[in-house]
């Protein structure tokens, strides 16, 4: 057993503490530094994230320790508190304000793209139909697909790189945009959006969770492997073309045309 | 592949804890419990985002370096010096005509292993009876995953020891290859995992 879980089993917090953040300090920097990449960032949130784990006598930690059994390695589950406490951070300090600087140096439309989608948190659709409503009456989907492109291109350049991308509410979904937008229209794209939607609905929940992390979210298909549980990342592939095979059967099924995938 | 689709990120009751989502990331998910929300996930884009950026931060070399470091010099060095008391201790206690094979002490033993090794099923099989594998210093318990040639979990268990029954009630198709790999338990916080080892069951008539 971890001397940290003895010094904390025994009741003696502050030592717990030490012994704790004597092993995980640079774990916990690591996996801050992966989402934000500003030194000043990265130290603020280290302070936020010790508050927090040392909140309430180590309330976490004594949950943690206290479970009857681990689903994760510790370790694991520090990251994923990290995140968690990592992205509030950002959500919480930035704001409108902040956040809007990030948008500073964009063209017009590309910084409204971003008020909407990363402050006002909306979809792409709804991102799509306020501008096409509002200021440009003219834009066509495949136009604001590339300009959207652009937008998550030129902020996750920034200093605060990776955390931009669980700031989004949809951030999976632009890099699977078209790389030449010369899609549908967007009434076209709405409905093809709830068609796909319908396609998916009726996979298994794991083919359908092998597309999403696989196809969607862009993992390596060794990783997706790893999280679902399955052999190697063959079985992946092979998964994922049957599950993308039936997905395009219904949705050529529904009319719409292979290109227009 | 055009994806657009009008997304929500509110938290609802089924939810995933922050334990299940570090599991599911570092796919350590026991397969009955990943079989339970497999259904959420598939349709939860703040949970599945959750995994999915967990998943890149544990690829991140950096994360992984500092997952997989051993513990710190303060760690050993505490169990080190009384490990090395006891041996000076012993050298001065035990005089030199004691140890009856003292001159040829024979080759020294071989390393613990730090990984399970799968000992069989492994090829062509008549049948499966039990899976077994070998010992891993420290480990204290053993999770067993059987897969089909599709990746699906046929059979999934946990065992103290290195050997385990396989159960009548999962039937392995006779030609069909199946894959299966052993992770251990080490530590409060590691598990070491095997190598995959493929095997066939010959006859038609047994699993």
């Amino acid at each position: 057993m971890d001397e940290w879980v003895a010094e904390l089993q025994q009741g003696r917090l502050d030592a717990a503490w030490d012994l704790f953040l004597d092993r995980y300090r640079r774990l916990i920097f690591a996996a801050i530094r992966h989402y934000a990449q500003d030194y000043d960032d990265v130290m603020d949130v280290f302070a936020r994230a010790c508050e927090a784990l040392r909140a309430d006598d180590l309330r976490r930690l004594r949950s943690w320790v206290e479970q009857p059994e681990h689903r994760a390695r510790f370790s694991t589950w520090l990251v994923t508190v990290v995140r968690h406490l990592t992205v509030d951070w950002f959500r919480h300090r930035d704001g409108r304000r902040r956040l809007s600087a990030v948008a500073e140096g964009l063209p017009p439309l590309r910084r409204r793209i971003f008020e909407l989608v990363f402050l006002d948190r909306r979809s792409h659709i709804e991102a799509y139909e306020l501008i096409h409503a509002g200021e440009a009456p003219t834009l066509t989907f495949r136009e604001f697909l590339g300009e959207l492109r652009a937008t998550y291109q030129a902020v996750s350049k920034g200093r605060r790189g990776e955390i931009l991308r669980d700031l989004a509410p949809t951030s999976d979904a632009v890099e699977n945009l078209p790389a030449d937008p010369t899609g549908p229209s967007a009434t076209g794209a709405a409905e093809q959006s709830q068609l796909m939607e319908r396609a998916l609905t009726m996979l298994a929940p794991e083919d359908r969770l092998i597309v999403e992390l696989y196809v969607l979210e862009e993992l390596p298909a060794e990783t997706v492997a790893k999280v679902l549980g399955l052999p190697n990342a063959k079985a992946v592939y092979n998964r994922s073309y049957r599950a993308l095979a039936l997905v395009r059967e219904q949705l050529e099924r529904a009319g719409v045309r292979r290109e227009d995938l | 592949m055009l994806d657009t689709r009008v997304r929500s990120e509110t938290v609802t009751p089924d939810c995933l804890q922050d334990d299940v989502i570090a599991a599911f990331a570092e796919g350590s998910l026991a397969p009955d419990l990943r079989a339970s929300v497999l259904p959420h996930m598939a349709t939860c884009v703040r949970c599945r985002g959750a995994v999915a950026s967990l998943a890149r931060a544990l690829a991140d070399p950096a994360v992984a370096r500092e997952l997989s470091v051993a513990p710190s010099g303060r760690r050993w060095y505490r169990i080190a010096v009384p490990l090395a008391a006891a041996a000076v201790l012993l050298l001065l206690l035990s005089s030199p005509g004691d140890d009856p094979s003292s001159g040829h002490r024979g080759p020294p033993p071989p390393p613990p292993a730090t990984t399970p090794v799968l000992r069989s099923p492994i090829g062509v099989v008549a049948a499966v009876r039990d899976l077994r594998w070998s010992h891993v210093a420290g480990a204290d318990r053993y999770r067993v995953t059987v897969f089909d040639a599709t990746g699906g979990v046929v059979y999934a268990a946990e065992a103290p020891d290195t050997v385990i029954a396989f159960p009548d009630s999962v039937t392995l198709v006779a030609g069909a290859s199946y894959l299966w790999k052993v992770d251990a338990r080490t530590g409060f916080d590691r598990w070491a995992t095997s190598e995959l080892a493929e095997f066939r069951v010959a006859e038609s008539r047994r699993r």
